[in-house]
């Protein structure tokens, strides 16, 4: 009945889609939900700080140190957010060289942050299950660490669409998105960082 | 991105239908399998419930030990929860919000029949509990130290927090696809203000979805890590706190209600004005109370912990109460909808009529219990099991089942069989209020909940208990007629066209069912009743041809 | 009655039900491949894909290592070790098939509703 009326109108424009991208708005609301997944866990983490006040620290008497390796490990993932930033400013140029130099750049220093992160966990000398600060610190950084993997793997996709020149400057919304869940995983050490090796 | 049918020489081909539909990404067909999916595990879970109905109809152990009732207990909550009634709604929000809002698909269409495939999977990984030593046995919400590897020993309680987590997950990713296809892909003319009450309660309750359920995930996670790693998150003696855990687990289960409730309500509002004959009562009033609702839900968790002598009681019942302000208004735009209205009594509008009615009963029941000082004593008694299947069964259910009779007719193009739908609403009435009416009074009088026996000395408690099993049975009697409505509909039922209620929103201006783009053209849009605007311009239209015949 | 006994006849149930429901449902509901016609201008279907079944099957498989371990620590690898395998596969057939949709956009006129 009602596809015979004379009074419909045709979409006579095809839609044009103004504002942000689609995929972007999809990735701020991955995001913000991954906010509330680390928020759960921080509530964890302070919740059992508060119930333990008094002897909070490391099992076995250890002090966690935020210098040197904590803080290098900073500084590096700091560095990657400014390089997939540069990256961001290339591609918006239409520069699809320096594109892949900074996606690459940015990968890497994401790789030699999860190795630190390991090496970090060989020297510490207690685990996940040595007591409840064990286990909120390795269930705290474990996550993180977990989600710079996954924006490794997203890192490197990039730079290999990158190199197959599958961007340029009205068609990159992948690398905007991706670097933007960079940030966010940066955001997110750093709160950790202040937290766990400075909130005494 | 073409597709095989766009070529203009298209012609039918073959293709199996199995792979049809294991690889389709058209929001319409992931929307009925959502549907079917979640009637299955309704059915699944009710059988759970007839079996926790007949051990309780009588005192004594019947035919289950502790264990096993508790088993059940636990799998019948978290199925209807997390595999049925969640799930149902996000099916009907799959197949008519694009409609509703005049889009070809939904933002992200591989995304969404991902979140799908999660369901079926995910629940089967809960359910393969009982294939492993037993399912999980520690409630739906899963308290520690019970769910601890110490006192819940064995893979049953593990696969349902892996299972949990699948369809946490696809929850959020569905979340995600709502909100991005509301904001991005409504129709031209299509304001936020002129959206339909029903894509408004999606979109409320996928933000309230994106933004609890990663908590959720959270929670049953650092439980895993209890269970499997030596983690200490829960466990007293090695320095966790059994507390944290209904914090976190209830500041996700406190949305979660409303998660399950708000897209109800937005069916009632599409439903009641249709049979109604009449515009719904407070659109924006509507709106607003929605959003209210969804911003309040997660200031009132700790009502859930009233007993537990750790929550700083009067904040949590004000805001308790205060939640009860924007649900009433609600109420009070539903009844003025039909106020001098051409009520029309089709089975739609008897289960949305019925939604209203239990879900009143449902909500006063709930701020009873949102008074911290009366909570210490109904706590954990069977007042709460009639407080939540008031609200489950008497709101959400009520509204599924209203939903699948108004929306059957554009999905498959037949219309319900209006006889047989009246019968199943009028069993299924009678036996929910027999079923649950009676745990108000039990509540009261002290039984507990999750206790496979009682006092065998107490008559009352014995003539209750057996009357609310008589009404569970008839529950399920009462799904009967639906099935077999269903089946012969299928088979033979009466064609409709494409506007058979005479509906007010965009999906009736579209074939039934609609093509896979879902729509050739659309009506201008100026109000939230575009399909209603149109039919009366069109009236309109022929009215003055009239006259202008006449007149010659 | 034992634990095995209930699950093996609620799965048996279940595996009934869904039999002859969807059986009911889906052999009624129209043939597939009936040709809708082209849609309107600008507006572009997806293309349909196993993909989104493959990858749950595989988060399954994941997801049976951990919580089926027995002994193992983190997981059972002799399950979790395929689950991955085929994870890693499906996202690499995902973003591939993400990289030849991103070409077609690329060759068609900008005029579409999606973020190219």
């Amino acid at each position: 009945m009602a596809a015979e009326t004379p009074t419909m109108q045709v979409v006579a424009e095809p839609r044009r889609e103004a504002g942000m991208p689609t995929p972007m708005v999809g990735m701020l609301l991955f995001i913000a939900s991954e906010v509330m997944f680390f928020g759960g866990l921080f509530a964890a983490y302070f919740n059992s700080r508060a119930d333990h006040a008094a002897e909070w620290g490391p099992p076995g008497g250890h002090e966690l140190e935020a210098w040197p390796l904590a803080t290098i490990l900073t500084i590096i993932l700091v560095t990657s957010s400014f390089t997939i930033q540069f990256g961001i400013n290339a591609i918006r140029r239409g520069d699809q060289r320096k594109l892949r130099m900074w996606v690459g750049l940015t990968l890497l220093l994401g790789v030699v942050f999860l190795l630190g992160q390991l090496y970090d966990y060989s020297t510490l000398g207690f685990g996940i299950g040595d007591g409840i600060f064990g286990t909120t610190f390795y269930t705290l950084t474990g996550f993180h660490g977990a989600h710079v993997f996954g924006g490794a793997v997203g890192m490197t996709i990039l730079f290999a669409r990158a190199s197959q020149g599958q961007f340029s400057a009205k068609n990159h919304v992948a690398v905007e998105a991706i670097s933007i869940y960079w940030h966010f995983v940066d955001v997110v050490w750093i709160a950790l960082y202040f937290t766990l090796y400075w909130l005494k | 991105m073409a597709t095989t049918t766009l070529t203009p020489e298209a012609r039918a081909y073959n293709r199996s239908w199995v792979l049809d539909w294991l690889t389709t990404v058209d929001h319409k067909k992931i929307g009925i399998m959502y549907i079917v999916n979640s009637f299955l595990f309704f059915f699944l879970a009710g059988i759970l419930a007839l079996v926790i109905r007949t051990e309780l109809a009588v005192p004594g152990l019947q035919f289950l030990d502790d264990a096993t009732y508790n088993e059940t207990f636990t799998m019948h909550g978290t199925i209807m929860i997390f595999l049925f009634v969640v799930p149902m709604l996000a099916g009907f929000g799959n197949y008519i919000v694009p409609l509703e809002i005049g889009a070809p698909d939904m933002a992200f269409p591989r995304i969404n029949a991902l979140s799908f495939w999660f369901l079926p999977l995910g629940g089967l990984m809960i359910l393969s509990g009982y294939l492993f030593g037993g399912a999980a046995a520690e409630g739906w919400t899963g308290y520690a130290p019970l769910s601890e590897a110490k006192y819940a020993a064995g893979a049953g309680t593990d696969l349902w927090i892996i299972g949990l987590v699948m369809v946490g997950t696809a929850s959020i990713l569905g979340s995600v696809n709502f909100i991005a296809t509301i904001f991005k892909m409504r129709a031209p003319g299509m304001t936020l203000l002129r959206m339909p009450i029903f894509a408004w309660t999606i979109l409320v309750t996928a933000t309230l979805i994106l933004l609890a359920t990663p908590v959720l995930t959270a929670g049953l996670i650092a439980l895993f890590i209890d269970r499997n790693y030596g983690g200490s998150f829960f466990d007293p003696a090695a320095g966790g706190d059994p507390i944290l855990w209904q914090h976190i687990f209830w500041f996700f289960g406190h949305p979660e209600v409303y998660i399950v409730i708000l897209p109800a309500m937005g069916i009632a509002s599409e439903i009641i004005p249709v049979f109604s004959r009449k515009p719904l009562f407070g659109y924006r009033a509507f709106v607003f109370a929605t959003i209210t609702i969804g911003l309040l839900s997660f200031s009132v968790w700790a009502h859930h912990m009233f007993a537990s002598g750790q929550v700083f009681l009067p904040f949590f019942t004000f805001m308790s109460a205060l939640i009860g302000v924007p649900t009433g208004v609600k109420v009070f735009n539903w009844l003025a909808t039909m106020w001098r209205g051409s009520i029309i009594l089709a089975t739609p509008m008897l289960f949305a009529i019925g939604f209203v009615a239990m879900f009143v009963i449902g909500g006063i029941s709930g701020v009873i219990l949102a008074s911290a000082a009366v909570d210490f004593h109904l706590h954990d008694t069977y007042f709460v099991v009639a407080h939540l299947h008031y609200v489950f069964f008497g709101g959400s259910v009520f509204g599924i089942f209203a939903a699948t009779y108004f929306w059957f007719p554009k999905m498959t193009g037949k219309r319900l069989n209006e006889k047989l739908g009246k019968l199943h609403f009028w069993i299924h009435f009678v036996g929910f209020n027999l079923a649950f009416f009676p745990m108000h009074s039990l509540g009261i009088t002290g039984m507990p909940r999750r206790i496979a026996d009682y006092d065998p000395t107490n008559t009352g408690w014995i003539i209750l208990n057996s009357l609310e099993t008589v009404g569970a049975f008839l529950i399920a009697i009462s799904v009967l007629p639906f099935l077999v409505n269903v089946v012969a509909t299928l088979i033979n039922g009466e064609k409709v066209g494409d506007d058979p209620w005479e509906g007010n929103t965009l999906e009736w201006a579209t074939s039934s069912p609609p093509p896979s783009y879902n729509f050739e053209k659309l009506p201008p849009i100026h109000s939230e009743r575009p399909v209603f605007d149109l039919r009366h311009r069109h009236d309109a239209e022929r009215l003055a041809a009239q006259g202008a015949e006449a007149s010659h | 009655m034992s634990d095995q006994l209930f699950g093996f006849v609620l799965i048996g149930i279940g595996i009934l039900f869904v039999l002859a429901i969807v059986f009911a449902v889906s052999s009624r509901m129209g043939r597939s491949g009936t040709p809708d016609g082209p849609p309107p201008r600008g507006v572009h279907m997806p293309n349909p894909s196993f993909l989104p079944v493959a990858i749950s099957i595989a988060v399954v498989v994941i997801g049976a290592a951990l919580a089926l371990r027995g002994d193992y620590v983190p997981a059972n690898p002799w399950i979790g070790i395929p689950g991955l395998v085929l994870f890693i596969g499906v996202v690499i057939a995902w973003v591939r098939s993400a990289g030849h949709e991103w070409h077609e956009v690329e060759q068609r006129p900008h005029d579409d509703a999606h973020g190219h």
